[in-house]
């Protein structure tokens, strides 16, 4: 406890550079979680479709090839790739992402990173969306069908906008999920907020006040749990405000199976 | 293929050794997360307001902190500030305190889906609160809650491998392969770590899906 608070060992917070350099690594995971999710979500969409379409053609290979991806620790997906991708694809993304894209971008690592970033919470999403989509009652297809609407107009208009919004909550829980696993790619050298942590508790720089590692990470952790926990409130009250205007209530989901791919948020808070 | 097959067969040990630390490691945190995690949601649902928050403290606190960033303060962090906790405790003990978050928001909800009535019919019928709660709302919780754990300890094997792959170095299934991999220069070895932990997590899957149809409320 000592240790803990004694002022020596937080003196490197407020000293020199050593915070905005931290904030700077926490910019690295934002930034990749940022791209990942817009690549995800869109990925997930599309395996999802796949999944409840009815040719077997199309739903089979998108049920194996989620099963076996969401069913991996990604940190085994990020470090097989970190082996496996290409050279030449690596050179490829070095010489087509735009300088104007941040530093942090630039890193050639990052293009295995941001594949099983991608390849694992894309299958994840599609499970949840999946859900969602099945979730709703046959008869509002049915109806749909019946108005004379083509399989996309029931799609684009009927389902997809009722069976996404039910999934929101753990589609969000599963967004911050990502962001946290954003740290998983110190593992393979990529600096970002822990790289730069443990660098400013390992390197003496010259400066004498030399931070702790306990306080690092502890700090690390504090900032994490800020962003994620803004991020769930902003959701939270965008999620309420958008049911006020359209006037629904969301009915819990039911069903085991949908309840797994829902994980958590899954019975309604009271 | 063959050649992939002989890795397998010539390193079988290792891997063996790697899928037994795998689940050595999800069987303590799992012990944890259940014990941690019920806990909690005692804590949630308790009818005091200062519990209420405290528990509501623990389940925001490390759900949103990363999982390897609670490692590393449980393990390079505490070591650090005197306390020489070895890999094997601070490895099950922080991936057991990450998922007791997550089971105690599990349990909550399934409290919350017993329904107030059967608590006030319990308490009028003369039953303590702690009493209702064992007796009457935890049983019918846990049931509904069923699928859910399962998913979470699929969560859990697949989190374990961050401890393997971390500083904290455990040699599961993840580090074995890894280990295998640098001797041999074969990629393969992924491959039989990738069917190892699908082994594992299909095997949770089925085993839940039994006990899904034998004891989950249907609602």
């Amino acid at each position: 406890m000592d240790y803990l608070f004694s002022y020596d060992n937080w003196e490197w917070l407020w000293t020199g550079n050593n915070f905005k350099f931290l904030l700077e690594g926490l910019a690295v995971n934002l930034q990749i979680a940022l791209i990942a999710i817009v690549f995800s979500l869109i990925f997930g969409l599309m395996l999802a479709l796949m999944r409840i379409s009815n040719s077997r053609w199309a739903s089979v290979p998108a049920g194996l090839w989620v099963d076996v991806w969401r069913n991996l620790p990604l940190i085994f997906i990020i470090l097989y790739l970190a082996l496996a991708v290409p050279g030449s694809w690596r050179d490829a993304y070095a010489t087509a992402i735009p300088d104007w894209l941040p530093d942090a971008l630039q890193d050639e690592l990052v293009l295995g990173a941001l594949l099983g970033l991608v390849l694992y919470n894309s299958a994840v999403l599609c499970e949840i969306m999946r859900s969602g989509i099945q979730s709703l009652d046959r008869g509002q297809r049915e109806a749909a069908a019946s108005l004379g609407l083509t399989y996309f107009q029931q799609m684009r208009f009927v389902v997809l906008p009722q069976g996404l919004r039910r999934m929101v909550p753990s589609t969000v829980s599963q967004l911050i999920t990502l962001n946290k696993d954003t740290t998983l790619i110190s593992i393979i050298a990529i600096q970002e907020v822990v790289g730069a942590g443990s660098t400013l508790a390992s390197v003496n720089f010259g400066v004498e006040v030399r931070p702790a590692y306990l306080q690092v990470f502890i700090v690390i952790g504090l900032l994490f749990i800020a962003v994620n926990l803004s991020l769930s409130r902003l959701s939270r009250r965008l999620e309420i405000r958008e049911r006020e205007r359209t006037g629904t209530t969301v009915k819990p989901v039911e069903g085991l199976e949908d309840q797994v791919a829902l994980q958590t948020d899954v019975l309604p808070p009271r | 293929m063959t050649e992939g097959l002989d890795l397998l067969t010539e390193n079988f040990r290792d891997f063996a050794s790697g899928l037994w630390v795998t689940l050595r490691i999800v069987g303590v945190a799992f012990v944890v997360a259940m014990v941690v995690g019920t806990i909690v949601a005692a804590f949630r649902v308790a009818p005091s307001k200062a519990l209420q928050r405290i528990g509501g403290i623990y389940v925001e606190t490390f759900r949103n902190i990363p999982l390897l960033v609670l490692l590393l303060i449980l393990f390079i962090g505490v070591r650090r500030a005197g306390l020489p906790i070895s890999a094997w405790v601070a490895g099950p003990l922080g991936l057991g305190l990450y998922t007791a978050a997550y089971i105690a928001e599990a349990l909550r909800s399934g409290v919350f889906a017993v329904g107030k009535g059967q608590i006030e019919a319990a308490l009028s019928l003369g039953l303590t609160y702690p009493r209702t709660m064992r007796r009457i709302v935890i049983p019918q919780a846990f049931r509904t809650v069923i699928p859910v754990l399962g998913s979470l300890i699929i969560a859990m094997v697949k989190n374990s491998a961050i401890v393997g792959a971390s500083l904290l170095a455990l040699p599961d299934l993840l580090k074995q392969a890894r280990v295998i991999q640098a001797e041999t220069a074969q990629t393969e070895a992924f491959l039989w770590a990738a069917v190892g932990y699908l082994l594992i997590t299909v095997t949770v899957t089925v085993a839940f899906r039994q006990l899904e149809t034998r004891y989950a409320v249907r609602r």
